[in-house]
C-alpha cells in the first residue's frame, strides 16, 4: 500500500455549482494517506456532491481536483480500480439478490475475495438470498458497505455510510474501519452523526455551504474551544465568572455549571480548589459543540433565512459568543 | 376520550364509522392527482381528439366522394383488414362516418385502453414502490382512498374523452348516435382497462409487472378480438369474447346498437369490485404473489459490463419478446385463410399489398408491421438506463473500473442483440406457421427477409435513443416514443390517409427495401447500419462528456 506523503485527495477552491445553486464554493479539502477523515457537515452543506465530484461523476466548475494523484473527471477508470464507494442513499437493482449485488459491484472493482465477504455478511447479519427490494434502508447500506469493504482497495469514500444501521451494526462498522485503516487504507467518512467521526477520526474537516470553515485533528480543533466544567463546591462559586476565559457561568443548588477556554484550565481550577470541591466533571467539546458553533458564529445572516441550521440552537450559542468580548 | 366509555354502543359506534374511514383522504388525493397529471392528461385527451379530426379531415382526401370509397372498401373488409381494425359492419354501403367507425374508431378504443392501463399504474402501484404512498397513508387517508382517488381519476378522464371523441365526431358532420356509441365505446373501453389494471396492481409489488400484466390482457384480446373479427365480417363468437371486441360490436351508423356497452360496464364494476376485495387483503406496499429468496452468490458473468447489461435487460426482453413472436406466429397461420379470402380481391387491395401476388404483400406488411413493434421494444429497453441512473445505481456502478463506454456499449449492445433475436424467432416461427399453412415452403425464407431486411430500420432508431441518452436524457423518453409513433403511423397509416410525403420519409423503414415485393437492396441496408453504428459512437461520446445524475 502506498504510504508515500502525497495527499490522497486534495482539492483547492472547488467550486461547482447547479443553476443559480453554489453547491462547492471554493472547497479546499486535503485528506492523508493512512488516515480515516472526518467529512462533517449538515445537510446540504455539499458532502455529497463533493464525493460525486470526486468520483469523476460530476465535473467542477473551478479549482482543482487530486484524488490518488490523478485527476478524477479524465482518470476515472483507472481511479475506480483503487477504490471503493458507497453512496449516501443505497438503491439496489429490485430483483437482484443483496448477494448478487455485493458481488456485482466487488467484481466490477476487479477483487472478489469470496472469504472476506462471506465473514462480513456473518460479521453484519445481513441475509444475502434476499431480494433487494425486501430490504430495509439498513440491509441496503449493509450491502454496499459488505461490497466496498470487501475490495482491496487503497481509499474508501463512504458517504454517511451508517444512516440505517442500528446502534450494533454501528460498532460492527466501527470496527470494520479501524481493521481497514490498520491495513493501511485511507478512509473520506462523511457524516452528521457526531459520535461516529468522533470514534473513527483522525483528523476532520468541517463543512458548511460548500466550503471547509475548520480542518485538523480533533484535538487540534478542542483546543480552540472550551471545556465543559461541572462542580458541586461547599462554598458559592459566585466570583468565578470573573476569572479570565470563564464563560456561561450558572449555578443551581449548589452546583456550577460553565466553560472555559482551552488554555485557562489550569486558573480556573487553581481558583475552584479553595472552595471545597466535592464533586467535579469536565468534559471536552463534543463535536456537537464545534459545530454549533461554526453554524452560530458566522450563520447568523444565513439561519435567518432558513438554511440548513436549526435557528434556535444557533441563536442561543450565538448570544453567548457575543456576550464573550463585552 | 377514556371519559365517554360509559355511553351507550350506539353513540360509540358513531364516533368510528368503518366504512367511509377507509375512503377518507378521496378528495384531496384526487384534487392532487389531478395536479400531477395537468399536463399528461389533456394531452392524451387532446390526442384523441386530433386523431378524429385528423381522420375526419383525411378521408375526403382519400376518397373525394363517397362513391370513391367503394375501391377503398376491401382494405377494412378482406381478412387481414378486420384482423387490424375491426368487424367492419355496413362497409356495403361505405360513408365517412361508417369507413370512420370501421377503420380508425378501434385505434380510438386501444389508445384510451392504454391511456388507462398507464394512469392506473402510475397513480397506484408506483406510489408504493417508491414510498410515497407510505407518507401519503399516514396521514388521514383510508386504506381505499388512493384506489378511489385513481379510479375517479380515470372516470374524469374517460368521461371527457367520450365527450371530446362524440362531440368532434359530430361537429365532423357524423350522424349524432353512431358518434356517441363511437364516444362511449372510447371511454368505457379506457374504463375496463382501467378496472383490470386495478386488479393487477394488487398482485405484484412491482409497477411494471402491474403494468405488464394489463398491457397482456390488453394484448391477448387484440388477438382474440382480431382472430373473431378475421374469421366473419361482423365478428364471430370470438369477438364478443374480447373487451376490445365489444365497443366496435355497437356498430356506429350501421346498427347503433347501444347493448354491447353495458358489457365493458360490467367489466368495469366487475373489476373495480374484485380490485377492492384484493386490497384489502394485502398489507401496503405488498403484492398477493410475495417475493422468493434468491441466490446467495452472483454468477461470475454478472460481474462483467455485458452481464450486467443483460440482467438489466432480461425482463423486459422476455416480456416484449414472447409477445411480439406470439403474435407474429398468430399472423402467419393466418395466411391460408388470407388467401382463400383474397380469391376475389379488388384491385384497391393491391394498393397496400402490393400487385405480386397477396402472400407476399401480406409477409411484407408482417415484417414492416413487427420492425416496428421492435423499434418500440429498443426505446422501452433504452427508457431502463434512465431508470438506472435516475436512482443512483448508475452511481456505484461507474465508481468501479467500468468506463462508461463500455457500460453504454453494452447496454446498447445488448439491446440491439435482443431486437435482432426478436426479429429472427418472430420470423422464423411466423415463417413456420404461413409455411405449415399454405404448404409452400419458400414462404419461411420470404418471411425471414422481410424481418431481417429491416432490422436496420430498428438499429436506428435504437441509435436515436443512445444519441439523446448521451446527450440530452431528459428528451429520451419523449422523443423516443415520437419517433416510434412516427414509424407506426407511416407503417400502417401512409397509404390510407396518403400522409405528407416529408412524413413519410421520416421513418426509416421506408428506404428499406419492402421484402418480397422488392428486391433486397444492400446500399440502405448497410448505409443504415453504419449509421447505426456512427450513432451509438455519438452517444458514447456525448455520455463520456456529460454530467451523470444532474437535471
Amino acid at each position: 500500500m502506498q504510504m508515500s506523503d502525497a495527499p490522497v485527495i486534495a482539492t483547492h477552491r472547488l467550486v461547482k455549482t447547479f443553476g443559480s445553486t453554489r453547491a462547492l464554493d471554493g472547497l479546499d479539502l486535503e485528506v492523508t494517506p493512512g488516515e480515516v477523515h472526518g467529512f462533517l457537515g449538515p445537510n446540504g452543506a455539499g458532502k455529497s456532491t463533493t464525493m460525486r465530484v470526486l468520483l469523476g461523476l460530476l465535473r467542477a466548475d473551478g479549482g482543482t481536483v487530486r484524488v490518488l494523484g490523478g485527476d478524477p473527471w479524465a482518470d476515472a477508470v483507472s481511479l475506480h480500480a483503487r477504490l471503493a464507494y458507497v453512496p449516501g442513499d443505497v438503491e439496489l437493482w429490485p430483483n437482484m439478490t443483496g448477494g448478487e449485488a455485493i458481488d456485482l459491484l466487488a467484481r466490477l472493482r476487479g477483487t472478489l475475495d469470496r472469504g472476506r465477504r462471506d465473514e462480513l455478511c456473518e460479521r453484519f447479519d445481513l441475509d444475502p438470498t434476499k431480494k433487494a427490494r425486501t430490504y430495509s434502508k439498513g440491509n441496503r447500506q449493509k450491502v454496499a458497505l459488505i461490497s466496498a469493504l470487501t475490495s482491496d482497495v487503497e481509499l474508501l469514500l463512504l458517504d454517511e455510510p451508517t444512516a440505517g444501521l442500528d446502534p450494533l451494526m454501528e460498532a460492527v462498522f466501527q470496527e470494520t474501519i479501524g481493521e481497514a485503516k490498520a491495513a493501511g487504507r485511507t478512509v473520506l467518512l462523511s457524516s452528521h452523526i457526531l459520535a461516529q467521526v468522533e470514534a473513527l477520526a483522525d483528523r476532520i474537516s468541517i463543512v458548511r455551504q460548500g466550503r471547509v470553515v475548520e480542518t485538523g485533528s480533533l484535538s487540534e480543533l478542542r483546543h480552540m474551544t472550551r471545556t465543559t466544567v461541572v462542580a458541586q463546591t461547599d462554598q458559592p462559586a459566585h466570583g468565578l465568572d470573573r476569572v479570565g476565559g470563564v464563560h456561561d457561568l450558572t449555578e443551581q443548588d449548589g452546583q456550577v455549571r460553565f466553560q472555559v477556554d482551552g488554555d485557562r484550565v489550569d486558573q480556573v481550577v487553581r481558583a475552584l480548589a479553595p472552595l471545597g470541591v466535592r464533586s467535579l466533571v469536565a468534559h471536552p467539546p463534543t463535536l456537537e459543540q464545534l459545530l454549533m458553533r461554526h453554524y452560530g458564529d458566522e450563520g447568523t445572516a444565513q439561519d435567518v433565512s432558513g438554511q440548513n441550521v436549526s435557528g434556535q440552537n444557533v441563536s442561543g450559542q450565538n448570544s453567548r459568543e457575543q456576550a464573550v468580548p463585552r | 376520550m377514556t371519559g365517554s366509555t360509559a355511553v351507550a354502543t350506539p353513540t360509540r359506534r358513531q364516533e368510528l364509522p368503518a366504512r367511509p374511514n377507509s375512503l377518507a383522504g378521496t378528495g384531496v388525493l384526487l384534487r392532487f392527482s389531478l395536479r400531477r397529471d395537468r399536463i399528461k392528461l389533456p394531452a392524451w385527451v387532446g390526442g384523441l381528439g386530433l386523431f378524429v379530426v385528423y381522420i375526419s379531415a383525411a378521408l375526403p382526401q382519400l376518397a373525394p366522394t363517397e362513391e370513391d370509397l367503394d375501391s377503398v372498401v376491401p382494405l377494412f373488409t378482406q381478412p387481414v383488414g378486420r384482423m387490424f381494425t375491426g368487424p367492419a359492419f355496413g362497409m356495403e354501403a361505405p360513408t365517412y362516418e361508417r369507413f370512420f367507425a370501421a377503420g380508425y374508431a378501434p385505434y380510438l378504443y386501444l389508445l384510451a385502453a392504454l391511456m388507462s392501463i398507464m394512469l392506473v399504474t402510475r397513480h397506484t402501484r408506483v406510489e408504493e414502490q417508491t414510498g410515497r404512498a407510505e407518507l401519503v397513508r399516514a396521514n388521514v387517508t383510508g386504506r381505499h382512498a388512493a384506489l378511489a382517488a385513481t379510479l375517479l381519476l380515470a372516470t374524469i378522464t374517460n368521461l371527457l374523452a367520450s365527450v371530446v371523441v362524440a362531440a368532434l365526431a359530430i361537429s365532423a358532420g357524423f350522424a349524432p348516435t353512431g358518434s356517441a356509441l363511437v364516444g362511449l365505446g372510447t371511454g368505457l373501453t379506457g374504463m375496463a382497462f382501467a378496472g383490470i389494471t386495478a386488479v393487477t396492481v394488487q398482485l405484484s409489488e412491482h409497477s411494471r409487472t402491474a403494468a405488464g400484466a394489463a398491457g397482456a390482457v390488453l394484448g391477448a384480446s387484440f388477438v382474440v378480438r382480431a382472430l373473431g373479427d378475421m374469421t366473419a365480417t361482423g365478428g364471430s363468437t370470438l369477438s364478443w369474447l374480447s373487451p376490445l371486441g365489444w365497443a366496435a360490436q355497437t356498430a356506429p351508423y350501421v346498427h347503433d346498437r347501444a347493448a354491447p356497452l353495458l358489457l365493458l360496464a360490467a367489466l368495469t364494476v366487475a373489476t373495480v369490485f374484485c380490485a377492492y376485495l384484493l386490497q384489502g387483503r394485502r398489507d401496503l406496499g405488498a403484492g398477493l404473489f410475495p417475493a422468493r429468496r434468491g441466490t446467495a452468490h452472483a454468477h461470475p458473468w454478472l460481474g462483467t459490463p455485458s452481464g450486467l447489461a443483460a440482467r438489466l435487460q432480461r425482463g423486459g426482453l422476455l416480456g416484449w419478446g414472447v409477445g411480439i413472436i406470439a403474435l407474429g406466429t398468430v399472423d402467419g397461420a393466418f395466411a391460408q385463410a388470407l388467401l382463400d379470402a383474397g380469391e376475389d380481391m379488388p384491385p384497391a387491395m393491391q394498393d397496400m399489398f402490393g400487385t405480386s401476388g397477396l402472400l407476399d404483400g401480406y409477409v411484407a406488411f408482417l415484417g414492416s408491421f413487427v420492425s416496428v413493434l421492435i423499434a418500440a421494444y429498443a426505446v422501452f429497453a433504452m427508457q431502463t438506463l434512465r431508470a438506472e441512473e435516475g436512482s443512483g445505481r448508475l452511481d456505484a456502478v461507474l465508481s468501479t473500473r467500468m468506463s462508461r463506454t463500455s457500460y453504454l456499449a453494452a447496454q446498447v449492445c445488448v439491446v440491439a442483440a435482443g431486437a435482432a433475436l426478436i426479429s429472427a424467432v418472430t420470423g422464423l416461427s411466423t415463417g413456420l406457421a404461413a409455411a405449415g399453412v399454405t404448404g409452400d415452403w419458400a414462404v419461411l425464407g420470404d418471411v425471414g427477409g422481410a424481418h431481417l431486411g429491416l432490422l436496420p430500420g430498428v438499429l436506428i432508431v435504437l441509435a436515436l435513443a443512445a444519441v439523446l441518452y448521451g446527450w440530452v436524457p431528459r428528451l429520451m423518453a419523449p422523443l423516443g416514443w415520437a419517433i416510434v409513433a412516427l414509424c407506426a403511423l407511416v407503417t400502417l397509416f401512409a397509404d390510407l390517409l396518403d400522409l405528407p410525403d416529408w412524413l413519410v420519409t421520416l421513418s426509416p423503414f421506408g428506404h428499406l427495401a419492402e421484402l418480397p415485393l422488392e428486391a433486397f437492396a444492400a446500399s440502405p441496408f448497410l448505409v443504415l447500419t453504419g449509421l447505426s453504428v456512427a450513432g451509438v459512437a455519438l452517444a458514447v461520446f456525448g455520455f463520456r462528456r456529460r454530467q451523470v445524475n444532474v437535471v
